[in-house]
């Protein structure tokens, strides 16, 4: 086991120095840079421009510059942001809460919604309601997010005029019921993939499950159905499901990006675009960076959760 | 400022004007100043909603338009413009001029007289010692500062008392006024045993001595500022001002119709809303010009743009009104000039565009411009083919950049567009002159001051080897000798010639095609007042501690 | 080389095979197949029959309602036809979605079959690679490539591919990896055959239903992504039309205009959803365990 988990985290490890260096290379090689937004400021001139890049030790080379940024890295130093002057880490912690409710919200949502779809299209395998369910989950995933958004704020809120059209809260209001009706929206413009993905895993992990003796034989002993659905059948197959949440994180998080600069939610998403455009490289390279991260601990823990819950998985 | 629609020409003499003649503080300015009256009386909340987010809180350094909304209301600068040009004191206790003593005769020589009793908002005094550390960090070479115009030429700043300090200028430099307008006075106690100046803890935690007193940033989202009731002028009257970044301009004006929303600032209500926003109810809407002027800078490095017949062709071939009219929905004003329609510099006499594409195609004939075997016309192996860039993601520019291109086609010139991410688009490319052409919307006045030399001085081109920003790489000895001659004189009348000259020689020369000047569309509540358009200031809070609700 | 193929199923070419047969009773497939036909046959033959231009700009017709005139699908801000805009478009973005299946399939399976016919520290190597790649959500990957780079219909094709190779070479490493100690592979190695040879016409051909699968989705995967990145502006730019730069801007005029935002939309759903039910269709076909379904 610990062997196990040692050569998962020199693995990871690994992994986040190839990402590190791609993702530097992508920001740095490109033209433009992080002063061009001071360009048309009344009486900005280049040699000011000059002064401030030197200031800041833009003009090094490149291979310095990224020695420099790892250098403090791997002491937890993420470095300061371009634009507000505050430490990479502070900045993306303070965008997080944004993002892990409304992503927290689509799971939540998803992974009821998209089990219980899975589960009786299994146990209603060939039916109408399995052949619909696949069908539209199959829409489902083509639909581009951002546009169902858009549609979705053409009705709700300019149509009808029943939700907020964005963000995360009304100024002065913030209470619970006030989060929800920003909240709702975008939650369930986001879960819409995830609600199909986990329908047709969760279908497949049950048709396997039932197939198995060990319902067969709770069967045979003369357990009712339902007992034998709930006890056995939900609980085993939702164990692969766990390895799927973990696969599925980059996907929800790339969503929950788009699905945020569409209802302009203050999360991530929005910090990561803005940061792009006022080419805010450290913060850029902290989201890349936290965002591989995420995922790869999103991995490893469901790899050790499914181990720790199903004695028949070995982690050596 | 409460009429529905008001186009804001306000067109009275302005800017510098004090710095020779006297006595031009009116009884007006007056009212602004009575110092010390009581504030405790400051009421109400106000959301004021940004499509940008402030993040840079020490005004000092590099910063764009949008962190100016919170400046205005936390920090005091010496002294400021008004809407019509004119200096009103601030913390100065009179704004100097040749003629109150506070300029030598020369322009050499400075005095600055503050006010006595203000105090920055943790009750620190504020003292002359504030403003030459503000004044000197400005010029500290290892301090990432903003601005350096101006600055170069400032000499032993020397202070006389808590009230009072002196300097000299190495050459006299009339646009300095205007720049020390727009220097925001911070701190010299926040910066002691600060090691690197560029990351003191007060560049997230802002003292001033503004009228609103900085609370707390929730990042990604909104800024928190509460009323300084210590404040040394009249006001302010709100007991909160909240700045919201909403960072979608159809949200933020869906926004402003539910009333979640007090005032709509920077970016404001979309041209295409206006005829809807003017029917709102209990709302004001007001349309007020900026100092930014729309243009098609032509790279004058290149060999189609050196020929005047072709520049003049374009001109005549561009359909400003179609423009303006359709797709800006008649907003901006169209201008023949890069100086505001507000400003007192403003030459009213130059010729006016017409759109004519028979007179544009006759120019490039006489020219000798004939259309090749494809319709495009060349001379002498010289193709009228180039790029036109700008922003890639700015709707309305785009539209209009692919309507002048259909126009320039049928004149047998081909303009192929070529946008970027704004990181590329005002990176190298532009500052070296890269680009064929461009459309750009350039502010290129410091305040109410007409000096450009930085925009149109032939030494002040990157591509030609220059340190400015004249990156169309016009050069014209006329011009280059008429902004010597203005930068260094004080006397407002003999400015005014200067530059209204320089402005016809430039229209004559068309080194840009100037299409519009812009304007914007201001909206808030209809119980708030104070929110005036100043043309000579960047953002709408220039006026913050003036403003009521009720 | 017949003759040192053991699994006869999978070198029998497609148009004889039980996988095509199997293909064309999947119902969906076929619906998916016929979408994206009449689709592709609009967006190349309907230019012809309508009567505007794509780029032609008339101020006096803007935001004219579907159905004005001629105008079946109304018009843009600029006044231009939108179904003339919208077919053009299609064949650009449909052209994206092609030129990235074939780009990313390519880098996809040469990495996998190289990976896993070699074995070892290069596999270890190269699928680290591949793991990196993966740990990005690629829409952060994407638009960070895109806001540095000038672009275009090839540019962005390019970048899409950058973000899409890495499925086909897992799919295909470990196709290779289960094939590499077969008899046939020993075989050739017997008969003298160059590794480039046994690695690309002997390993590569086994794995093509896989990769063909992977192939279908990457065009699905591909449009969906050129649109997003073009409706954040970072795409293709106008005024040539892509179903994602006619999306942009079209959050702007929801209210006022909500067909600029509906009809490309509902394009890109009708060809992604057309594709991905193609692949589910060559997914089932080439799955011999589905047998029987």
């Amino acid at each position: 086991m610990l062997r196990y988990l040692a050569s998962r985290l020199g693995q990871s490890l690994l992994l986040l120095l190839i990402v590190s260096f791609i993702g530097f290379a992508v920001l740095n090689l490109a033209p433009g840079g992080p002063l061009s937004q001071f360009a048309l400021s009344p009486g900005m001139t280049q040699e000011q421009i000059d002064k401030i890049a030197s200031q800041m030790g833009l003009d090094r080379p490149l291979p310095v510059q990224y020695l420099d940024w790892f250098s403090h890295l791997v002491v937890g130093d993420w470095g300061t942001s371009y634009r507000d002057g505050q430490p990479v880490l502070h900045v993306i912690g303070s965008h997080l809460f944004a993002t892990l409710l409304l992503m927290g919200t689509a799971t939540v949502i998803s992974v009821s919604l998209g089990s219980t779809i899975g589960i009786f299209s299994a146990l209603k395998r060939g039916s109408t309601f399995d052949y619909t369910m696949t069908v539209l989950a199959m829409i489902a995933l083509s639909i581009p997010t951002f546009w169902f958004g858009l549609i979705a704020i053409y009705v709700f809120s300019l149509s009808l005029g029943w939700l907020p059209a964005g963000n995360m809260y009304t100024v002065g209001d913030g209470s619970v019921l006030d989060y929800l009706r920003h909240l709702i929206m975008p939650a369930v413009v986001l879960a819409l993939v995830d609600v199909a993905i986990w329908s047709r895993y969760m279908r497949t992990s049950t048709l396997n499950v039932i197939n198995q003796d060990f319902v067969r034989t709770a069967r045979a002993k003369g357990l009712t159905r339902r007992r034998v659905l709930l006890k056995h059948v939900v609980g085993n197959s939702l164990v692969p499901m766990i390895t799927l949440a973990g696969l599925q994180l980059p996907m929800v998080l790339g969503g929950a990006l788009v699905t945020e600069t569409v209802f302009t939610w203050p999360g991530m998403g929005r910090l990561f675009l803005d940061s792009l455009g006022y080419s805010d490289y450290p913060v850029v390279m902290g989201l890349l960076m936290a965002s591989a991260l995420l995922v790869l601990i999103g991995n490893l823990a469901a790899d050790l959760i499914v181990a720790l819950i199903d004695p028949r998985i070995r982690l050596d | 400022m409460t009429d529905k629609k008001k186009t804001g020409h306000l067109n009275r003499r302005s800017a510098l004007t004090l710095m020779g003649a006297a006595g031009l503080i009116g009884p007006s300015m007056i009212g602004r100043d009575r110092a010390f009256a009581a504030n405790a009386d400051a009421t109400g909340q106000l959301v004021l909603a940004f499509s940008q987010e402030p993040t840079v809180f020490n005004p000092l350094m590099p910063h764009i338009e949008v962190d100016e909304g919170v400046y205005y209301a936390v920090f005091d600068t010496l002294f400021d413009f008004d809407p019509d040009g004119e200096f009103f004191p601030i913390l100065a206790a009179e704004v100097p001029t040749v003629a109150n003593g506070g300029i030598s005769e020369d322009g050499l020589s400075w005095t600055l007289k503050l006010k006595e009793g203000v105090t920055w908002h943790d009750g620190t005094p504020f003292t002359a010692e504030d403003v030459k550390f503000s004044l000197e960090l400005t010029m500290d070479p290892d301090f990432r500062s903003f601005r350096s115009t101006g600055y170069k030429f400032m000499r032993n700043i020397t202070v006389v008392s808590d009230t009072e300090l002196t300097w000299e200028m190495s050459e006299p430099f009339a646009p300095m006024a205007a720049i020390l307008a727009s220097t925001y006075i911070i701190p010299k106690h926040a910066f002691e045993g600060v090691e690197d100046k560029n990351s003191a803890p007060f560049n997230n935690a802002p003292i001033g001595t503004g009228p609103f007193k900085f609370k707390n940033r929730m990042a990604g989202d909104h800024i928190e500022l509460e009323a300084n009731a210590d404040y040394h002028m009249d006001g302010p009257f709100l007991k909160t001002l909240i700045i919201k970044y909403v960072p979608d301009l159809n949200v933020m004006y869906t926004q402003f119709k539910s009333g979640d929303i007090d005032v709509i600032g920077l970016q404001y209500i979309t041209p295409d809303h206006l005829a809807e926003a003017e029917t709102l109810a209990g709302k004001v809407v007001t349309v007020a010009g900026t100092a930014t002027f729309e243009s098609i800078g032509l790279n004058m490095t290149r060999p189609q743009f050196q020929d005047l017949a072709v520049r003049k062709a374009l001109y005549a071939a561009l359909d400003k009104t179609s423009i303006i009219d359709a797709l800006y929905y008649g907003v901006p004003t169209p201008t023949e000039t890069y100086m505001p329609q507000q400003s007192y510099y403003y030459n009213d006499s130059l010729p006016k565009h017409e759109f004519d594409l028979e007179k544009a195609k006759a120019l490039l004939d006489e020219a000798g411009w004939v259309p090749g075997s494809d319709g495009i016309r060349e001379k002498d192996g010289v193709r009228l083919e180039f790029s036109n860039s700008t922003t890639a993601g700015n709707h309305l520019r785009e539209q209009a950049q692919q309507f002048i291109q259909q126009t320039f086609a049928e004149i047998g010139v081909k303009m192929e567009i070529k946008n970027f991410p704004p990181a590329v688009m005002w990176g190298d490319y532009w500052m070296n002159s890269e680009f064929d052409s461009v459309v750009v919307g350039l502010n290129t006045l410091a305040g109410a001051d007409p000096d450009t030399s930085d925009y149109f001085m032939s030494t002040m081109s990157p591509t030609l080897g220059g340190a400015g920003q004249n990156t169309f790489a016009y050069q014209n000895p006329k011009v280059d000798e008429l902004l010597v001659k203005g930068a260094s004189s004080f006397v407002p009348e003999e400015r005014k010639a200067i530059y209204e000259e320089m402005q016809a020689v430039i229209r004559e020369d068309l080194p840009f095609l100037p299409v519009f000047q812009y304007a914007v569309i201001k909206g808030w509540k209809d119980d708030v007042t104070g929110p005036a358009p100043n043309v000579n200031n960047r953002i709408d809070t220039w006026n913050v501690r003036d403003w009521k609700r009720g | 080389m017949t003759a040192a193929t053991t699994d006869p199923a999978a070198r029998r070419p497609f148009l004889k095979s039980r996988a095509l047969r199997r293909f064309l009773n999947h119902r969906l497939a076929l619906i998916g197949l016929v979408m994206v036909l009449t689709l592709t046959a609009a967006c190349f033959i309907g230019p012809h029959l309508l009567p505007y231009d794509e780029l032609y700009i008339d101020l006096r017709a803007r935001f004219a309602p579907p159905g004005t005139g001629a105008h079946i699908f109304g018009t843009d801000p600029l006044g231009r036809d939108i179904a003339a805009r919208l077919f053009h478009a299609g064949q650009i973005s449909m052209a994206v979605g092609f030129a990235v299946m074939i780009i990313a399939t390519g880098i996809g399976s040469v990495v996998g079959v190289v990976s896993g016919y070699y074995g070892g520290k290069v596999s270890a190597v190269l699928m680290r690679i591949v793991d990196a790649f993966l740990s990005f959500p690629s829409v952060f990957l994407l638009l960070a490539l895109a806001a540095f780079i000038q672009p275009g219909p090839v540019m962005i094709a390019l970048i899409i591919s950058a973000t899409s190779w890495m499925e086909v070479a897992r799919i295909v490493e470990a196709e290779v990896k289960s094939l590499r100690n077969q008899d046939f592979v020993q075989a050739a190695h017997m008969l003298g055959l160059s590794k480039r040879w046994i690695m690309f016409r002997e390993l590569l051909p086994n794995a093509i239903g896989p990769i063909i699968v992977a192939a279908t989705l990457t065009v699905a995967r591909a449009i969906l992504l050129e649109a997003y990145i073009s409706f954040l502006g970072y795409g293709i730019q106008p005024p040539l039309p892509s179903w994602g730069n006619m999306l942009n801007g079209a959050q702007q005029y929801l209210a006022s205009a909500p067909w600029l935002a509906i009809v490309p939309g509902l394009a890109i759903t009708i060809a992604v959803t057309g594709f991905n039910f193609i692949g589910d269709g060559l997914r089932d076909a080439f799955d011999s365990r589905t047998q029987g379904h």
